[in-house]
């Protein structure tokens, strides 16, 4: 028995956050689409408005692609297919995963689900302002924490979380 | 960036130290631009208004783009000297003064209406605004309450106090969902006219956006309120679902045929004239690209002349790299009548209805009627001309002035060989007289040469700003260049703002008296140089004793 699941390593982390930041984004734009809340110039009449159904469409479709997975998993969809999950940091450190004998699976236990999607998905669309000049520092500044011993970017800081192989 | 620090770069990538002499003109220069300043901090903000040097966009209310009231020539033309310089907020300016015996107002993108004095280009008083300010400044009348009449180009039309700026009304189309006010009201007495473009122009770039539904149009308003009297989109027919792209995304047409620029009034017939744009879906219309004649009290229409048909484009079509389900197939050359129209009188007193197109032709037309009496072809045109902004006439001299800018924007096939500069034609017939042209200063775009912005003439002069950003003045008789100015340079300015000339475009020069001013700076769409620079030249104006 193991004491503790070997941290998620910084190229599959990478690879799962770019699966994410292409799924949600296109799943939201099929759903701005189909609902038609910046079809017509109506729309962009009231601006504001046409902003919020944007965001709450964008939020829900973060909600279909990864909700099931993270209150279950700790995962996105991205960390599903890179085999890898979100834990809490302190059960890390506590040396709170079980590897089950003989079949090899790995036991844990993710991350409270609220701290994911009311902490660390609050991060996710910051990964989206580098487009912004003035603010590409924002992303950087939360994933370069990566470089660190424990591999833990400012979004896990604050939800107090880790990123593991399972 | 001021003296020193330019002077500190200069030397120091030189390899060299500051000199003194450097050090000592950078001092005098700080010290006299404190100086300015500190004149204008003690300046009267009262307006003098007794008179003002323009009835709107086209100087007069007919259009011409000609100043009766300046001493500038072409005998003294080449004197011309810059007097001061103000620095702008917005690197592409888009508004066109009010001059009045002391004081020009401007507007100023993201600043609002500045009323500067007219000797030193001090400010009096600003009128703070957070929009693009897109149109001339015009003056008009609430019973004894002298007003400035203004456009955001997003949030409709402003009135406030000319003396000392306070708000009065705002009015805006609430017909059409998407409306831009690019065009120059016209006051007329009681009434202010406003063209209405649209948005959706633009709007169509985002490929999940269904293009499109609305069109362009004119409305009447009172000035004493603001309260719109009347409203006549160019499209009557409203605009139903056509196909679909990407399974979703639902199309509409007809629609489109904005208005962009300034009415022009005929007093006798009660009518305006003014040009439309292309239709931004299919199915076309046949009011796109066409001249209308409207009457003023009740937005009847009388005649529609179109000029090129089923002329479908938006600014979708400019996307290379994809097949952009919102450009209209098939797509048309997008040769809108960008231009204000203008009532002229030839010789023997004929009246005529003149009006370019971006497709470089120029048209004459009865008043009356609508009915072409000649036309004439001038380059190959474009999406930004052709002619573009507005052409001058000097009808003493039976000349009207025609810039050509035929210049090639990335993204848009431009087929045939460019013929930029100004034409002068025979308003009787059409005939060229002469023909203004000369190199390009150099190879990349913001170089290229050629007249985009409208032009004005005064005496025996027409002035015009290329985009390449030099400023020339021509005789109206000959075209014979008589003096020019390059406005790419910094430029010490009066408010102590980093200045800087560019592209010289949209609405042109303004000329009052000894005065000639203009902005210098475009970089909205042509691959143009932007810049911030409101240059006021003057006149050494002999008297003859």
């Amino acid at each position: 028995m193991s004491s503790e699941l070997p941290l998620a390593g910084r190229f599959r982390r990478l690879v799962a956050t770019l699966v994410d930041a292409i799924l949600v984004p296109s799943l939201s734009l099929v759903l701005v689409m189909i609902t038609g809340v910046m079809e017509d110039a109506e729309d962009y009449a009231n601006l504001d408005l046409m902003l919020l159904w944007i965001f709450l469409l964008a939020i829900a479709a973060y909600m279909i692609l990864n909700g099931y997975t993270l209150w279950h998993q700790g995962q996105t969809l991205g960390k599903w297919l890179m085999g890898i999950a979100i834990v809490p940091a302190s059960s890390h450190v506590q040396a709170g995963f079980v590897r089950v004998g003989n079949e090899g699976k790995s036991a844990y236990v993710p991350a409270p689900f609220w701290k994911l999607i009311f902490i660390r998905a609050l991060f996710f669309p910051v990964l989206f302002l580098w487009v912004v000049p003035w603010l590409a520092l924002l992303p950087v500044l939360d994933q370069a924490l990566i470089f660190g011993k424990r591999r833990r970017c400012l979004h896990d800081l604050f939800a107090g979380t880790i990123v593991v192989r399972v | 960036m001021n003296c020193l620090a330019v002077a500190r770069r200069v030397f120091v990538s030189s390899g060299r130290g500051m000199p003194l002499p450097a050090v000592m003109v950078c001092f005098c220069a700080v010290f006299f631009t404190r100086v300015v300043v500190a004149e204008c901090a003690a300046l009267d903000s009262q307006v003098g208004f007794e008179s003002s040097y323009a009835e709107g966009w086209g100087i007069d209310r007919r259009n011409t783009r000609y100043q009766p009231r300046s001493t500038i020539d072409s005998g003294n033309a080449a004197g011309l000297s810059l007097k001061w310089v103000y620095g702008l907020t917005s690197r592409t300016p888009r508004s066109y003064p009010l001059v009045t015996e002391d004081t020009i107002f401007l507007g100023d993108d993201g600043r609002g209406i500045v009323a500067l004095e007219r000797e030193t280009g001090c400010e009096r008083w600003i009128y703070e605004h957070d929009g693009q300010i897109s149109s001339s400044i015009l003056q008009g009348w609430i019973g004894e309450q002298r007003i400035l009449i203004f456009n955001d180009r997003n949030d409709g039309m402003f009135a406030i106090d000319a003396v000392d700026g306070e708000f009065v009304w705002h009015a805006k189309v609430e017909d059409e969902p998407a409306p831009w006010y690019s065009g120059s009201p016209l006051v007329l007495g009681d009434t202010v006219i406003l063209p209405v473009s649209s948005k959706e122009v633009g709007y169509s770039v985002n490929p999940i956006y269904g293009c499109c539904t609305t069109s362009g149009g004119m409305a009447a308003f009172d000035i004493n309120t603001g309260e719109k009297l009347w409203y006549i989109p160019t499209i009557e027919e409203i605009a139903k679902p056509t196909e679909r792209h990407w399974f979703f995304v639902q199309e509409y047409g007809p629609s489109g045929a904005p208005v962009w620029a300034a009415p022009s009034y005929d007093a006798k017939r009660g009518l305006i004239f003014f040009g439309t744009g292309q239709n931004y879906s299919h199915p076309t219309t046949d009011t796109s690209d066409s001249i209308f004649a409207v009457d003023v009290e009740t937005g009847e229409v009388r005649w529609v002349r179109q000029f090129t048909a089923n002329d479908a484009y938006t600014a979708a079509c400019n996307i290379e790299a994809l097949n952009h389900p919102n450009c209209a197939d098939p797509t048309g050359p997008d040769v809108d009548f960008g231009a204000a129209t203008m009532l002229v009188r030839n010789k023997s007193g004929r009246e005529l209805v003149l009006a370019g197109q971006k497709s470089a032709d120029v048209y004459a037309m009865d008043p009356e009627t609508g009915d072409v009496v000649w036309t004439q072809k001038l380059g190959r045109g474009g999406i930004i001309g052709g002619v573009h902004w507005g052409m001058a006439a000097n009808e003493s001299l039976g000349l009207v002035y025609v810039p050509i800018s035929d210049k090639k924007i990335v993204g848009f096939p431009s087929p045939g060989e460019p013929t930029p500069g100004l034409y002068a034609l025979d308003i009787e017939t059409g005939a060229r007289r002469w023909h203004y042209s000369r190199d390009s200063r150099c190879s990349d775009l913001e170089c290229v040469f050629g007249f985009s912005a409208a032009i004005i003439a005064s005496n025996d002069i027409v002035v015009a700003g290329s985009m390449d950003g030099i400023l020339e003045v021509l005789a109206a008789e000959s075209g014979k260049l008589l003096w020019s100015h390059d406005a790419w340079r910094d430029y010490p300015s009066v408010n102590d703002v980093v200045t800087s000339g560019g592209a010289f475009d949209a609405h042109g020069a303004m000329i009052a008296d000894d005065l000639l001013l203009v902005s210098s700076g475009y970089s909205y769409v042509g691959q143009q140089r932007g810049g911030n620079a409101f240059l006021v030249f003057q006149v050494e104006v002999k008297n003859e004793q």
